[in-house]
């Protein structure tokens, strides 16, 4: 039976690491309601922007925090490129299948420039806080998973501000609820969706960089990360942002305190067991509405 | 227009006749071995493919070999030559290879390629032909349970046997230093996972408690929740079967928790050039097993390093000392037997490796009946901020400290 402690502490690390999953899915849940869109290069593009976070303290000596200054309005300008460029020129009855295809090959390039670029040589940022942590009930809170939560907390609940309370959140939803609905009301869609896209991408700049802070990274970690996001945003209901943070939470809580008994390798396979349940009993999600029409 | 049936028909009538015209040039050859005629030794290595980098290291301590050998006047007076070929990284390649080597080019001895999947063919081949085979990789135990009978794998020991100094000195400490718990925590990895269970083994014969033992599969990233585990326990030890990255994230993990172990190996991770920067330092009484050392005190390996420094402008790593210590093996074998030939001097050759002991770079070598290195890894620490040689006794740069200072 496991102590109080161990117990308390695997809670702490499952809410952290649910925070940070819930960031790095978000994005993902994004795409698929604004255009039904599956995006494999999700998580290169976390790879990324991890990489950019890196160099940034590596070369210049300055927190990796601050690489988001560039790294945010770049991605958001290379989504509105992607969904603008290439996404939106798929045609629709084959959309969903031929984005698989056509992101899985944005995720090779991106792996292969990494590799060229920065070597396989495995990284990790060197901060002065990387193993600091305090004292909490007994338990202990590593300061740079707690700034990758908060970075999480603060991200989403930006991106729940931004769809309920402007207008540009308003016409995104009503993209994603109902296309030619929008359109009739004078919605222009195609520039929305390009927006939305971008949007998302800016959340994959924002989770890499908190992903970076903590993890040792290298060219093909991406494949590591795509399965369980994508687990996670099926499970909370394709297309719902609030979905897929209660998915990502009650996933990296459960994963954490199965470790305990099942060790890792049982543990991991939480996500998959999730996935199968989900799609046999409630297709549309748990925490989601219907598939994929609400935000 | 010539159909390609055709053509495939002419391609295997022009290879066989070269084919003979090869054998026959070999057995007017392997007629006179005169005293002038170089010695030939035929390799194998994934120059290119998914184990070019460990390849091209190996390459460069072979030629190393055969250039400080040579300078001093070569093996019974004879110069070395090598033939080496590129494999791809393919086993298929190398059974290939080995044939073309042994069989058509007639070379007087053969050494391995690189890695356990290209070792075990290979050996295979050389067995066929009877001939002598010096490995420099392979250390997984499917390599050993073939029964090959002419195989030496020419490095201190397989990765069970890595902690084998280490557990020696653990156990002979007095009752109330010894550690008495110890949580493991290893890659899903016959190598990695072999150099954990190894020490584990030994250290619960000696009566010392296991209170962690997790795995974790290879593309695990977080390592907060296994941390947990292990200092929940605070086990007095932590020992870790890594690669790379694992190795890292769990000692990072280990270090948000705040646990301080009275000590910590770790297998691989430890002896990477970014290690130190990796964990920003605080590196401080970490222990890793290490196959080779630049300074380790062994007579041979001065003059090595020393010598391929000169020739390569860096000094050697750990691929490039198997290379060169497979070469000091097979040149060992050689001087004692006074033959380097295929035939009857191979199996000389054979003999004589099984019952000696040969001096080399990574200390001595023996070898059981199926070519397993009786020896061990050396014990290498982290003391202020370099890594240091602690273990075995006649090895060391440094007295071990322990218990390790907080990290």
């Amino acid at each position: 039976m496991p102590s109080g402690a161990l117990l308390l502490q695997s809670i702490i690390l499952g809410l952290l690491l649910g925070g940070l999953y819930a960031l790095l899915a978000a994005g993902l849940t994004l795409y698929f309601g604004i255009m039904r869109v599956v995006m494999i290069a999700h998580s290169a593009f976390l790879i990324l922007a991890a990489y950019l976070a890196w160099w940034t303290n590596d070369r210049l000596g300055i927190d990796p925090l601050l690489s988001m200054v560039v790294t945010v309005p770049l991605f958001f300008g290379a989504g509105v490129l992607l969904q603008r460029g290439l996404l939106s020129r798929l045609r629709p009855v084959t959309l969903t299948m031929m984005s698989v295809l056509i992101t899985f090959a944005i995720a090779l390039i991106i792996e292969g420039l990494l590799g060229y670029v920065f070597s396989g040589t495995q990284r990790r940022i060197q901060l002065g806080y990387g193993t600091e942590s305090f004292n909490l009930f007994g338990a202990r809170v590593a300061v740079v998973k707690l700034i990758a939560f908060a970075l999480a907390a603060v991200s989403l609940a930006g991106l729940y501000v931004l769809m309920k309370r402007t207008q540009f959140g308003w016409a995104l939803r009503a993209t994603i609820q109902h296309p030619d609905a929008a359109r009739l009301v004078g919605i222009d869609t195609e520039r929305t969706a390009g927006f939305g896209f971008g949007l998302g991408l800016a959340t994959a700049a924002v989770g890499g960089t908190a992903l970076s802070l903590d993890t040792t990274i290298y060219p093909s970690l991406h494949w590591h990360w795509i399965g369980p996001l994508m687990a996670i945003i099926v499970v909370g209901g394709l297309g719902s942002v609030p979905g897929a943070a209660a998915a990502a939470l009650v996933l990296g809580l459960a994963q954490s305190l199965l470790q305990i008994p099942m060790g890792a390798t049982w543990a991991q396979t939480v996500f998959y067991v999730a996935l199968f349940a989900t799609l046999a009993v409630r297709p549309q999600g748990f925490f989601g509405g219907r598939l994929a029409q609400r935000f | 227009m010539r159909s390609p049936a055709r053509r495939t028909t002419w391609a295997i009538a022009l290879s066989a006749t070269l084919f003979l015209a090869a054998c026959g040039g070999g057995g007017d050859e392997g007629g006179g071995e005169k005293s002038g005629d170089p010695i030939v030794v035929g390799i194998s290595l994934p120059l290119t493919g998914d184990f070019s980098e460990p390849g091209k290291g190996v390459q460069e301590g072979y030629e190393a070999w055969a250039k400080i050998t040579n300078d001093k006047g070569g093996l019974l007076g004879r110069q070395i030559e090598l033939k080496i070929l590129d494999d791809q990284s393919n086993a298929d390649r190398v059974v290939a290879d080995y044939e073309q080597l042994i069989g058509s080019d007639q070379v007087d001895l053969v050494v391995g390629p690189f890695s356990t999947r290209l070792v075990v063919p290979s050996a295979r081949v050389a067995q066929e032909y009877g001939m002598l085979f010096v490995e420099p990789a392979g250390a997984a135990a499917e390599v050993f349970n073939q029964g090959f009978k002419n195989l030496f794998y020419a490095a201190p020991a397989v990765a069970d046997d890595h902690y084998n100094h280490l557990a020696e000195h653990l156990l002979a400490l007095p009752a109330g230093q010894r550690p008495t718990s110890v949580a493991y925590a290893a890659m899903d990895d016959p190598f990695a996972q072999g150099t954990a269970y190894g020490l584990k083994k030994k250290l619960e014969a000696g009566g010392v408690k296991t209170v962690v033992d997790e795995v974790y599969p290879p593309n695990t990233t977080d390592f907060g929740s296994i941390a947990a585990k292990i200092a929940a326990a605070k086990p007095d030890m932590v020992v870790g079967g890594s690669q790379y990255q694992d190795g890292v994230n769990l000692i990072v993990a280990l270090q948000q928790l705040n646990y301080q172990p009275k000590l910590a190996a770790f297998s691989t991770a430890p002896t990477n050039p970014e290690f130190a920067k990796a964990i920003g330092n605080k590196t401080e009484g970490i222990l890793s097993p290490t196959g080779y050392s630049q300074d380790a005190p062994y007579p041979s390996n001065k003059e090595f390093v020393e010598k391929f420094t000169a020739q390569f402008g860096k000094a050697p790593e750990e691929d490039q000392a198997n290379g060169y210590t497979t070469g000091q093996v097979v040149g060992a074998a050689v001087q004692a037997a006074g033959c380097a030939e295929q035939g009857e001097c191979q199996q000389k050759l054979i003999d004589w490796l099984h019952s000696n002991t040969v001096d080399t770079v990574v200390g001595s070598l023996k070898w059981d009946a199926t070519g397993k290195p009786q020896g061990a890894h050396m014990i290498q620490q982290w003391i202020g901020n370099d890594i240091k040689i602690v273990l075995p006794a006649d090895a060391k740069e440094a007295d071990m400290v322990y218990p390790k200072p907080a990290w």
